[in-house]
C-alpha cells in the first residue's frame, strides 16, 4: 500500500497551486459597516461618562475626518428584472467584500466578468488567480470527460458478456464504434472551439487591442441585489439609497416595502390594494433579516431548491452549512380565536409529505441540512393596524427553525 | 406463473379497511401483478418482529388510484371491510346462520383434530428415535462393559472402575430394567382431545362478498389522470408504485419493479395549477442525482373535452421530462 502511494506520488508531480487571494483579509469585515469604538468607560472615575457623552454627542453632529459617515451607495430598482441594481464599480465591490451582499449580472456569483474578459483578452499576464467561475469550467469538462471514460467503460464490459454469451460475433463491435463516434464528434466540437477563440485572439492582437481594449472593456456588469436584501442593506443597516430609474426620487423605506410587496407576487398588485399579510417577500424577508441579525451569511438558494442557504462566513470560505425553507405558520392562538380567521387559515395552500422527502433528499445529496424556518403570521388586522410603523410591522412576525435529518435505524447506529 | 388467469375468479374483491384498500389473497395479488401491472406494496410483518420493515407480506396494500382503475377496469370491486364482517356476523349468529353457524364449529372441531393428531404424530415419531438412540447406545455400552470385564479379570483391575462404567445409565436401566427387543408402539387413542383453533381468515366463515353494482368508483387524488396514463396508455404500461421515498407521488417502472429500476419520478399537476419554482428545480435535481427522470403531467384542457367519457380521465394527459443539466 506505502510503495502504491509513493509510485503514485512519484508519478504525477503536482502542478503548483496558484496563489488565492488572502480572503479572510479581503472579506474581514462582515457588514459593510465602519464601526469605532467609544472611549472606555472607568467605573472608578465618573467623568468618563462624559468623554462618552461627547463622543456620542460630536458624532451624531458632525463627523470627524478620521470617522467619516458611513458611505452610503446608490441603487436603482429596475422593475423588468425586479431587482435592485448597483453599478458603481467601488459599491459593488463594497457590498460583495463585505457580506456577500447580491451577485453579478454576468458571473455566477461573485462579479468578475472584468476579469474574465482580461484574461480571455490577454490583457492580463499572470496566470496566478483563476476566477471561481473558470475553475468551475474546468471542473465540469473533468468530470464530463470521467463519465465519457466510464461511459465506454461499461460497453466494453457489456459487449464481452455478449461475445461470452456468443450473442456479438468477435468481429463487430457496435457499442464501441458508435461511441467512439461520439467522442470524434465531440472532439470536433471543442476544435472548432478552439479555432473560433484563436480568431478572436488574432482579431484583438495586433494593432487593433489597444483600440479594442478601450472599446469592450468598459465594465458592462453590474451587481443585483435580491429585494429582501436591498432591503435590508437599506432600512436594516442604513447604507443604500434605492432610486426610481423612471422619477428620479429616491424611495423612502416605507415607499420600498410597498413596492416590494406588491411586486412579489405575480401579477403585481395594484398599488391601492394591501398586500396580503403572507405574501412572499415579507416572508422572506422576516427569515433574511433573522439570520442575519445572528450573524450569519444569507444568500438565496434557488439552485438547491430552497430559499435561503446560509454560510458560516461566507461562500468564498466554506460550502453553506444549512439551507433554508421558508414556511408560513397559521397557528398562533390569533389565528385560532376567530371562526372566519381559522376558514382562512385552513384553506392556504399546504404541502404534501412527498415534497418535504424532495426537499430533504436534494439537500441529502449536496451535505447540507434542511432547516425549516417557519414564520408565525399575524392575522391581517393585527398586520394592517401596524402596517405604518415597519419595525412593529416586522415585530409581529416570528421565526421559529426547525431542522429535519433523514434518520434510519438500520444506518444511524 | 403459478395462478394463471383461470384460477381467478373476476371480480377480485379489495377490501376498504380505515380508508385504505387491502388485497388478502396470495393468488389475487400475483394475479394483479402479472395480468394488470398493479404491484402494490406489501404490509404485513410477522406477529413476533412487529419492527420489521423490509421483507413484508401479506396483505397487500394498494393506492386509491390503483384501486380506482382496477374497479373502473371491472377486474375488482371494493369490500367496505368492516361493514361486510359485520353484517355476516350478524346473518351467522341470527336463526338464517344456525345450520351454517353449526357446520362452521364442526369444521373447526375437526381442524382442532387435525391439529392435536399432528401433534400427536410428531411426539411418537420423536419419541421412536429418542428410543431407538438408546437403544443403540445401550448395545454399545453393553459391548464396552463386557470388554472391560474381561480386561478387568485377566489384568486384576480394581472393580471399582468397571462398576462405574456399569453404571453409566442408571436411570435409564432402572426405566427399562428389560431390554425391549422393538420399540414399543405408542399407542394413539383415535379421537384425542381437540386443539382450540382460532382461524385466521374471515371467508370462511364469512360467506365472500359479491360485487355490488351500485358502488361508485374509489375516489382518487387529482393527480389520478397521470397515473391512468401511465398505467395504460397505448405505449406506456408503466408500473407505478408510491413514491414517498424518492420525494415524488409516483415511480415509474418500464417493468415489474423486482426487474427494473424506475425511470420517472412522477408528479401530477393540473394544467393550470401554480406551482413553486423551486419544486421543479428539486425534482430536477433530485431525478437527475439519481439517474432518474423528473416527469410531470396534466390533463390537457381541450383534449379531456375531446375524448370525454371514453377514457377514465388518462385521455389528453401530457407529460414533460425535465433534467438538471448543471450537474
Amino acid at each position: 500500500m506505502a510503495s502504491i502511494i509513493a509510485e503514485s506520488t512519484t508519478q504525477t508531480p503536482r502542478a503548483p497551486r496558484p496563489q488565492r487571494p488572502n480572503y479572510a483579509k479581503l472579506h474581514a469585515k462582515p457588514l459593510p459597516l465602519e464601526t469605532y469604538p467609544l472611549p472606555a468607560f472607568l467605573p472608578q472615575n465618573p467623568l468618563s461618562i462624559l468623554r462618552i457623552a461627547y463622543a456620542l454627542i460630536s458624532s451624531y453632529i458632525s463627523n470627524s475626518s478620521s470617522h467619516p459617515a458611513p458611505h452610503t451607495h446608490r441603487a436603482y430598482y429596475s422593475a423588468a428584472t425586479r431587482s435592485v441594481h448597483v453599478t458603481d464599480d467601488i459599491s459593488v465591490r463594497a457590498l460583495w467584500e463585505s457580506g456577500f451582499f447580491g451577485k453579478g449580472s454576468l458571473s455566477r456569483s461573485e462579479p468578475e466578468w472584468l476579469e474574465r474578459e482580461k484574461k480571455r483578452l490577454g490583457l492580463v499576464r499572470d496566470k496566478a488567480g483563476e476566477t471561481s467561475a473558470e475553475i468551475t469550467r474546468k471542473r465540469r469538462e473533468e468530470r464530463r470527460e470521467g463519465k465519457r471514460e466510464r461511459a465506454r467503460l461499461e460497453r466494453e464490459e457489456l459487449e464481452a458478456q455478449l461475445r461470452k454469451e456468443g450473442k456479438l460475433t468477435a468481429t463487430e463491435s457496435p457499442l464501441v464504434t458508435e461511441q467512439e463516434h461520439q467522442i470524434a464528434a465531440s472532439a470536433g466540437d471543442a476544435a472548432s472551439d478552439a479555432t473560433f477563440d484563436g480568431r478572436s485572439a488574432t482579431i484583438i492582437d495586433p494593432l487593433a487591442a489597444k483600440e479594442a481594449e478601450y472599446a469592450i472593456l468598459q465594465n458592462q456588469e453590474h451587481l443585483q441585489l435580491i429585494p429582501y436584501e436591498a432591503f435590508f442593506l437599506s432600512y436594516a443597516l442604513g447604507i443604500l439609497d434605492v432610486y426610481d430609474p423612471a422619477s428620479g426620487q429616491r424611495l423612502g423605506s416605507r415607499d420600498l416595502l410597498k413596492l416590494f410587496r406588491h411586486t412579489s407576487v405575480f401579477p403585481p398588485l395594484p398599488a391601492n390594494r394591501a398586500p396580503p399579510v403572507d405574501d412572499p417577500f415579507i416572508l422572506n424577508y422576516v427569515v433574511y433579516h433573522h439570520f442575519r441579525s445572528l450573524g450569519w451569511v444569507v444568500r438565496p438558494g434557488v439552485k438547491f431548491s430552497v430559499d435561503l442557504l446560509l454560510y458560516n462566513r461566507g461562500p468564498v470560505f466554506s460550502h453553506a452549512e444549512f439551507a433554508v425553507l421558508v414556511v408560513p405558520d397559521y397557528s398562533s392562538g390569533l389565528w385560532r380565536s376567530d371562526e372566519r380567521l381559522q376558514k382562512i387559515a385552513t384553506t392556504k395552500k399546504k404541502e404534501e409529505w412527498w415534497w418535504l422527502h424532495a426537499a430533504n433528499r436534494v439537500q441529502g445529496q449536496v451535505k447540507k441540512t434542511l432547516v425549516l424556518a417557519y414564520v408565525e403570521v399575524p392575522p391581517p388586522e393585527e398586520a394592517h393596524a401596524a402596517s405604518e410603523d415597519i419595525g412593529a410591522l416586522l415585530k409581529r412576525y416570528r421565526v421559529k427553525e426547525v431542522i429535519i435529518r433523514r434518520w434510519t435505524a438500520n444506518r444511524n447506529r | 406463473m403459478a395462478h394463471s388467469s383461470r384460477d381467478t375468479v373476476l371480480p377480485i374483491p379489495i377490501f376498504l379497511s380505515g380508508g385504505k384498500h387491502f388485497i388478502f389473497s396470495v393468488a389475487h395479488a400475483s394475479f394483479l401483478r402479472a395480468e394488470y401491472r398493479i404491484a402494490g406494496v406489501l404490509t404485513g410483518t410477522l406477529p413476533q418482529s412487529p419492527q420489521q420493515n423490509v421483507f413484508l407480506g401479506l396483505p397487500l396494500q394498494l393506492m386509491a388510484e390503483e384501486a380506482r382503475l382496477l374497479v373502473r377496469r371491472g377486474v375488482c370491486f371494493v369490500v367496505d371491510d368492516a361493514a361486510a364482517h359485520r353484517e355476516g356476523l350478524r346473518r351467522l349468529c341470527g336463526p338464517d346462520g344456525e345450520e351454517e353457524r353449526l357446520q362452521w364449529l364442526a369444521t373447526l372441531r375437526e381442524m382442532g383434530l387435525d391439529a392435536a393428531r399432528a401433534r400427536d404424530a410428531v411426539s411418537k415419531s420423536r419419541m421412536e428415535r429418542a428410543l431407538g438412540k438408546m437403544e443403540t447406545g445401550r448395545r454399545e455400552q453393553a459391548l464396552r462393559s463386557l470388554a472391560a470385564r474381561q480386561q478387568a479379570e485377566t489384568r486384576q483391575a480394581t472393580p471399582s472402575e468397571a462398576d462405574s462404567e456399569d453404571t453409566l445409565f442408571p436411570a435409564y436401566e432402572q426405566a427399562t430394567p428389560s431390554p425391549p427387543s422393538a420399540p414399543k408402539p405408542m399407542s394413539v387413542s383415535d379421537d384425542p382431545n381437540p386443539l382450540g383453533v382460532t382461524p385466521t381468515t374471515s371467508h370462511p366463515p364469512l360467506p365472500l362478498p359479491f360485487p355490488d353494482d351500485t358502488a361508485t368508483l374509489p375516489p382518487a387524488p387529482p393527480s389520478y389522470p397521470l397515473f391512468a396514463y401511465l398505467h395504460s396508455h397505448p405505449g406506456s404500461n408503466y408500473f407505478s408504485s408510491p413514491g414517498l421515498r424518492f420525494g415524488c407521488q409516483y415511480l415509474v417502472y418500464p417493468g415489474d419493479p423486482l426487474r427494473f429500476h424506475s425511470h420517472f419520478l412522477a408528479v401530477g399537476y393540473d394544467w393550470d395549477e401554480e406551482f413553486d419554482l423551486l419544486s421543479l428545480i428539486g425534482g430536477g435535481r433530485l431525478g437527475t442525482g439519481v439517474k432518474k427522470g423528473f416527469l410531470i403531467g396534466g390533463t390537457e384542457p381541450g383534449k379531456a373535452e375531446e375524448f370525454a367519457g371514453h377514457g377514465d380521465g388518462e385521455e389528453g394527459v401530457r407529460c414533460f421530462c425535465i433534467e438538471w443539466g448543471g450537474m
